[in-house]
């Protein structure tokens, strides 16, 4: 064949490219730590990512003008490698194994989102990396047997079981009917399972149980099925964009029901994009800026949210306080390992007691944060039309009464 | 079949340099792992897309049917399936090195059996349609398959599907180096069979169908049979590229990593147009500069490399219609051992 000697010379050229690429970071550059991260800067997990980012650098700028990192006597500084893995489990994988094997990455910043940490978690195992993540709350990622994984987060069936447990109270002590639609996802799947137990637990009823598309933009079927059956407590979970379309179409088909429990509002944005509409929602949160926790960096929450909004030109997220909490995580454990082994670091990540702005920080076996409730807000608007969110729940942080039920629309 | 003494030089260049890469290149196995999949997609696509001019976006049915049947297998051999993707579940099993490798080659076998099968049995009433009408159907059937699977517990559903982590052998290096040469395994027996088929009848019948199938049928082919054929040729080896990308990813998701369509499914068939398609060569060309690109792009232009990509394939269509295996044909003729006559061609010059 004659085309040999091309393909011959075309494989050399691909040898050249590929060898002139390699490009090794150390994971400590003279007096940077580097850590590495894959975020979801595009695909349908893009604003989340944002909120991630922001919130990794947030912190990162923030501990590094308060002194950065002693080790060893010496005095370092935090450094992200970011690369964007497109909201895909697949892409996820890859880039871990491209900061490990190529950038030299030791220690590792989760993703967001439940899935893309699973992707993740296998190869800073194999590889013995530490991991903070701050956004992965399916529980099967603690249930694995990782060593080198942490979460800040509350796990994802402690969601919306007490949105539940609310609305039993409310109902007298009696159960409730429960309709739920939940986005086909790792994380949306396991707040569905906790919703589950609560209902078993409370001898609640379930009448309707959807399962939404990824890419969530449509739920109009879900919502007339709503309609029919006039449940007690309507759950909804599916990121961003199921908050978003969730009230978007309640509002446009005027849905009536006493109790929405959603997850993701703050995220959406949802009392700033839909206003009144929004109102009365019930959102899990990990996170509120009116908790009184405290650490020396930040402060406290509402300084972090002044500081945020300063900052970022929105109120933060609990998706951005988390991935802040990272940082100060890996912080205290590098300085208390006093040293960059591996080994040393996760033992001391395992050992974690503090408490941050974010809330108090305790790893389990399986490396969940146990030392941390939800908090459930409620929005809360106005007559003026301006809309804020107000922890209901559980009653040590309450700063409100919860409304319960729900005014119909024809009375809003 | 009969091979020239140039071209056993180049394929013995070409094994050697597969063999050797994952030690030249250490930190790069996974894309090379990633990149034999990818070949293989694209040459087997190129049965459908390229010889036999049907556009298949079904494909990917096969490789994500793989990539579940294998990680199936490999656990459910060992342990139960169901309690090993329920999330809430308390227990943690760890596949010993025996049976993780045991499980692994049955379930290979079975992911690129069943969908073969599944090729056949489907393939009578889809194969019938034609041109757009295959396309839909075919595009429909990968975002079918995503979504049943999104639903069925037993592999996960929504939650996804962990698959078993690489036992503890040899150094960190092994995992990398246990999948490429799986992959580059099956990339050269995809080759094999490739050139194989393709230097017998049966290509040319499949290009008889490209080329006007009334007329094939006409002259007593039995088109259906061979497209059957076809079709479960590379179903077999885009099951076996799922299922290995099932364990090199780690992690099953049915949209996003399994039933791909909307990249894998897509990729597959840049990379055959790219490459240029109803050659041997051209989607493996295809598919190595795409990957090559493609990784590029991640790394130089993050957050814009769906742009660039772009970009690329708008280049791609203006200036390579004919993909880089026609482009070259049509600059270097001689060397595709077609003879120019030049009288003719100055003649035909001439008339116009």
């Amino acid at each position: 064949m004659k085309i040999s000697k091309l393909i011959i010379s075309f494989i050399s050229a691909a040898v050249i490219l590929l060898s002139t690429s390699v490009v090794s970071f150390a994971k400590v550059v003279g007096d940077k730590i580097v850590l590495g991260a894959a975020i979801s800067l595009t695909g349908k997990y893009s604003s989340n990512g944002v909120h991630t980012q922001n919130g990794y650098n947030m912190a990162v700028d923030r501990i590094n003008s308060m002194g950065g990192v002693k080790v060893g006597g010496k005095t370092y500084k935090f450094d992200i490698i970011y690369y964007d893995d497109e909201s895909n489990p697949k892409r996820a994988a890859q880039l871990a194994e491209r900061l490990i094997s190529q950038d030299g990455v030791e220690f590792m910043l989760g993703p967001y989102s439940s899935g893309l940490t699973k992707a993740i978690a296998p190869v800073t195992e194999k590889y013995g990396v530490p991991m903070v993540e701050a956004n992965g709350a399916s529980r099967s990622l603690f249930t694995k047997g990782y060593k080198y994984l942490f979460a800040v987060l509350a796990p994802a069936n402690l969601y919306l079981d007490v949105a539940i447990d609310l609305a039993v109270e409310k109902n007298n002590g009696k159960g409730v009917t429960v309709a739920m639609a939940f986005e086909q996802d790792a994380f949306s799947q396991d707040v569905r399972l906790g919703v589950l137990d609560a209902i078993k637990r409370t001898g609640s009823k379930k009448v309707i149980d959807d399962k939404l598309p990824k890419e969530l933009n449509d739920m109009a079927a879900t919502l007339v099925k709503v309609k029919q059956m006039k449940p007690d407590v309507l759950v909804v979970s599916g990121h961003t964009k199921g908050a978003l379309t969730a009230i978007r179409q309640i509002s446009e088909m005027k849905v009536d029901v006493p109790m929405l429990a959603m997850t993701h509002c703050d995220a959406a944005k949802l009392s700033k994009q839909h206003g009144k509409n929004s109102q009365y929602a019930l959102c899990a949160s990990q996170w509120h800026k009116t908790l009184t926790y405290k650490d020396d960096f930040f402060k406290d929450g509402m300084t972090y949210d002044a500081d945020f909004t300063k900052e970022f030109g929105y109120a933060p997220p609990y998706q951005a306080a988390e991935s802040s909490a990272a940082l100060l995580v890996f912080k205290d454990a590098f300085e208390r390992a006093n040293s960059f082994d591996q080994k040393k670091v996760r033992d001391a990540l395992a050992a974690t007691n503090m408490q941050t702005f974010y809330g108090n920080i305790k790893f389990a076996e399986g490396g969940q944060n146990v030392d941390k409730p939800m908090v459930l807000f409620q929005v809360m608007c106005d007559d003026g039309g301006k809309c804020e969110n107000k922890v209901v729940a559980p009653t040590k942080w309450a700063s409100a009464k919860l409304i319960h039920p729900i005014p119909s629309w024809s009375q809003r | 079949m009969s091979i020239s003494k140039n071209n056993l030089i180049l394929y013995f260049g070409i094994l050697t340099f597969g063999i050797a890469a994952p030690f030249i290149f250490p930190a790069f196995k996974v894309q090379l792992s990633i990149l034999c999949v990818l070949i293989v997609l694209a040459t087997t696509w190129n049965i459908q897309g390229g010889e036999m001019g049907y556009n298949s976006f079904g494909n990917i049915l096969f490789y994500g049917l793989g990539m579940y049947l294998c990680a199936s297998v490999q656990v459910g051999m060992f342990f139960p399936l169901a309690e090993w993707t329920e999330s809430g579940g308390e227990k943690t099993f760890v596949h010993t090195p025996a049976q993780f490798f045991q499980g692994m080659a049955v379930g290979l076998l079975v992911a690129a059996v069943v969908p073969t099968i599944v090729a056949g049995l489907i393939g009578y009433s889809i194969l019938g349609l034609r041109g757009h009408y295959f396309a839909i159907c075919t595009l429909g059937l990968g975002v079918a398959a995503g979504e049943i699977s999104g639903g069925i517990e037993i592999i996960g559903a929504g939650q996804g599907f962990t698959t078993p982590p690489f036992p503890d052998v040899g150094s960190l290096d092994s995992r990398g180096e246990f999948f490429y040469f799986l992959s580059f395994f099956v990339l050269v027996l995809t080759f094999i069979a490739v050139r194989g088929i393709y230097s017998t009848r049966f290509k040319l019948i499949l290009n008889a169908i490209r080329d006007n199938e009334d007329k094939a049928e006409a002259m007593g082919i039995e088109t259906m049979k061979y497209k059957i054929v076809g079709w479960m040729i590379s179903a077999f080896f885009c099951g076996l590229a799922g299922g290995i990308m099932g364990g090199l990813v780690g992690y099953i998701d049915s949209t996003d990593v399994a039933f791909d369509g909307r990249e894998m499914g897509v990729f597959m068939v840049l990379m055959a147009i790219l490459g240029g398609k109803g050659t041997l060569w051209g989607p493996i060309i295809g598919a190595t500069v795409f990957h090559i690109f493609k990784e590029g792009f991640w790394t130089f232009f993050l957050g814009w490399q769906y742009v660039a990509l772009g970009v690329l394939i708008v280049v791609i269509v203006i200036y390579f219609p004919e993909g880089i295996m026609g482009w070259l044909r049509e600059k270097y003729p001689e060397r595709f051992g077609e003879v120019v006559d030049e009288k003719d061609r100055k003649a035909q010059v001439e008339l116009k």
